[in-house]
């Protein structure tokens, strides 16, 4: 297109007169009709001025949406500092360890990144306001466009759906490492041979499940996603299974075959199991 | 919060003055009927004559003849559901019952009571009256026996806090007045938070204190075994709920303390049977090796994971490992539970394989020949030795360490 254009600005030249005159292959000048260089002119006037209109009408949006982004990230700043300090205050790591000693299931310590469940709080309220920024900003965005403009058809779904995909994508990948570690350990003191292929299996079936999901989201793909992700996950199951049952029969059965001579020991080690062991570790 | 409702109130009754001198309260856990009637006979054969005042959440009781125990029944309004162990509500339903009878001090009692010596109960109580702030019992056990306690938390006590109670988590406990108010103090903030079940550290609170500390013979003992944990849950539930104590209590700790003197030496009674089949210990530790390196790495220094690389191609018969890298995985591990480097649920799975490789070396050097305890005394030096080593980086955890 650009090279087209590049080509009839090169090819009209003005003569003296002012007239518009082209060049034949032969190098004789032929003047063109003033009207048909009228209505060029006035088509890339028009042109020009839909470009320019479409960014006034375009900016205002992206304007009200970085404002919105960096007010509510500013704000949320503010709250997640007022909470650290009224957590501290309160003592509230200290309250939420209490918990911690003798509950196995996992409370919210487990879940602190690396610091505090206080820090933890905070930083949720800190992306929490920036979320709610992105949310006001795009809303912003989109009124600044008529429900029949092209942008606002195609590019804002995405806009607010590649949100949600983020976070789905973000949540997928913690919580896909989190059980692969989980099985891992789970299953290494359960002294099962394949604890590394086991946890790796249930990685990458929540990681295909979140690539789905992500996809799905974003409207990417459509039915064919669904099938992918169905012969994907069925696969990965299948492989599993066949895995386990058929190509590792002689390491299961192995397996199984010691859990079953120590039982008492191995399968659930608790001391009273392994009387019979005379061990007992509490 | 954990209350309890004590019925009947003493101080109605007649003879209340003589319930009131007498000062010294014994509290009994939930016992079958036989192990009840056992236990009180016990105590009637250890305090001959002394109108002691007994509390049991069983309900009303026949004493022996010529029993001169005064058994009051209560009913703790929130019971602890761990009777394997003392708990946090134990700890709060003694302390009310001795404010509201006017005990001086108070025997707490654990499960399986009635496997209890009446010397052992004898020597419990006079030292308990001899105002020592808190009594631990001294247990003898088999050399395969109390192996986490002989792994981890008698070392890390000892080493931490300077005090030598083998058992820091004696299911048998004498306690002072404010030695058990100090106790309800810390279990009332677990008790509101819903958590009876708690675990409290007796000895750490009362170093902390700086409350007199004594440790009394109690000879052998049946422990109540832990119902419905595995090791991973039991393992999981003790050491953190130790690293979680260490991590609060730093600021005391990490000054340096003098140890005091050991003035009870436990018996260990002697295996019966052949040699301890630590094979299984070995694979699974083998296979962790293999499979949790990765995790591993994330808590450990580069000269741990040598040592344990080491151990992963060591021959069984010749599988020892050294106290000081046990020493520095337990410290290690302590240090990422406070860090959490790891997920901590994930970090205390990670530790059992190591825990069993542990009790494997330690099985296999006391079939040896080496007594169980010369081994154990030596662990807990080599945690000493290697205290400054926790302390260091606990205070810059990010100094370069090789």
């Amino acid at each position: 297109m650009w090279h087209s254009m590049n080509h009839l600005m090169t090819a009209l030249q003005v003569d003296s007169t002012g007239q518009p005159v082209q060049y034949s292959n032969y190098g004789q000048p032929v003047v063109v009709d003033q009207s048909w260089w009228q209505q060029i002119t006035s088509a890339l006037t028009q042109s020009t001025q839909r470009v320019l209109e479409n960014l006034a009408h375009f900016l205002p949006g992206v304007v009200a949406l970085i404002i919105a982004l960096a007010l509510f990230t500013g704000i949320g700043a503010l709250a997640a500092f007022i909470l650290r300090k009224v957590l501290t205050a309160i003592k509230f790591d200290d309250r939420v360890g209490n918990g911690k000693s003798s509950s196995v299931i996992p409370n919210l310590q487990d879940w602190a990144p690396s610091h505090s469940p206080t820090a933890l709080v905070a930083r949720t309220a800190f992306w929490g306001f920036v979320l709610l920024g992105c949310v006001i900003g795009i809303s912003a965005f989109d009124s600044a466009y008529t429900g029949s403009s092209q942008v606002a058809l195609f590019l804002l779904p995405y806009l607010t759906h590649s949100v949600g995909a983020l976070l789905l994508f973000f949540a997928g990948n913690l919580i896909a490492r989190f059980l692969a570690r989980s099985v891992l350990i789970g299953a290494v003191n359960a002294q099962l041979q394949y604890a590394r292929f086991l946890s790796l299996g249930v990685k990458w079936l929540v990681l295909v499940l979140t690539a789905a999901m992500v996809l799905d989201h974003l409207q990417i793909g459509g039915l064919v996603v669904e099938l992918a992700f169905g012969i994907l996950f069925g696969g990965i199951v299948l492989t599993l299974s066949l895995a386990v049952g058929l190509g590792s029969r002689e390491i299961v059965s192995r397996s199984l075959e010691r859990n079953v001579e120590r039982a008492p020991e191995a399968v659930a080690p608790t001391p009273a199991a392994e009387a019979g062991e005379s061990l007992r570790h509490f | 919060m954990a209350t309890t409702n004590t019925t009947p109130d003493l101080s109605s009754h007649p003879g209340a003055q003589t319930e009131r001198d007498a000062g010294l309260l014994v509290s009994l856990p939930s016992l079958p009927p036989d192990s009840l009637q056992a236990t009180l006979a016990h105590l009637t054969e250890a305090f001959p004559g002394r109108p002691l005042l007994v509390t049991t959440p069983d309900g009303a009781q026949t004493l022996p003849s010529g029993s001169s125990l005064r058994v009051v029944p209560y009913t703790p309004v929130n019971a602890s559901a761990s009777p394997w162990v003392l708990a946090a509500a134990d700890f709060v339903n003694a302390y009310e019952l001795a404010q509201k009878n006017q005990a001086q001090s108070v025997l707490l009692l654990g499960g399986e009571t009635q496997s209890l010596s009446v010397d052992a109960l004898r020597s419990l109580a006079m030292s308990v009256e001899a105002k020592t702030d808190l009594t631990v019992a001294c247990y003898d056990l088999g050399p395969r026996e109390g192996l986490v306690n002989s792994a981890i938390l008698y070392p890390v006590t000892r080493a931490l806090y300077g005090v030598r109670p083998r058992f820091p988590l004696a299911v048998d406990l004498g306690l002072s007045l404010r030695m058990a108010e100090k106790l309800a103090t810390v279990a009332g903030r677990y008790t509101a938070g819903n958590q009876p079940d708690a675990l409290l550290w007796p000895v750490a609170e009362a170093a902390l204190a700086g409350f007199s500390i004594q440790e009394v013979e109690a000879g052998a003992r049946v422990l109540p075994p832990p119902a419905g944990l595995d090791l991973n849950g039991l393992l999981g539930m003790i050491a953190g709920s130790l690293f979680a104590d260490v991590d609060a209590k730093a600021a005391f700790w990490q000054r340096a303390r003098n140890l005091q003197p050991r003035l009870v030496q436990m018996q260990t009674i002697p295996p019966n049977d052949a040699p301890a089949d630590v094979k299984p210990m070995l694979d699974t530790f083998r296979l962790a090796y293999t499979n949790l390196h990765e995790l591993w790495s994330l808590v450990l220094p580069p000269a741990s994971l040598l040592g344990l690389k080491r151990l992963s191609q060591a021959p069984p018969n010749a599988f020892r490992m050294p106290d000081a890298l046990w020493a520095r995985i337990v410290y290690d591990f302590i240090l990422a539970y406070r860090l959490r480097t790891l997920n901590r649920g994930h970090l205390l799975g990670a530790l059992t394989p190591l825990y069993l490789a542990w009790v494997a070396s330690h099985l296999q050097l006391v079939d040896t020949g080496v007594a169980p305890e010369k081994h154990i005394e030596t662990l807990a030096t080599a945690f000493e030795a290697d205290k400054p080593y926790l302390v260091s980086r606990w205070r810059w955890p990010d100094r370069f360490n090789p």
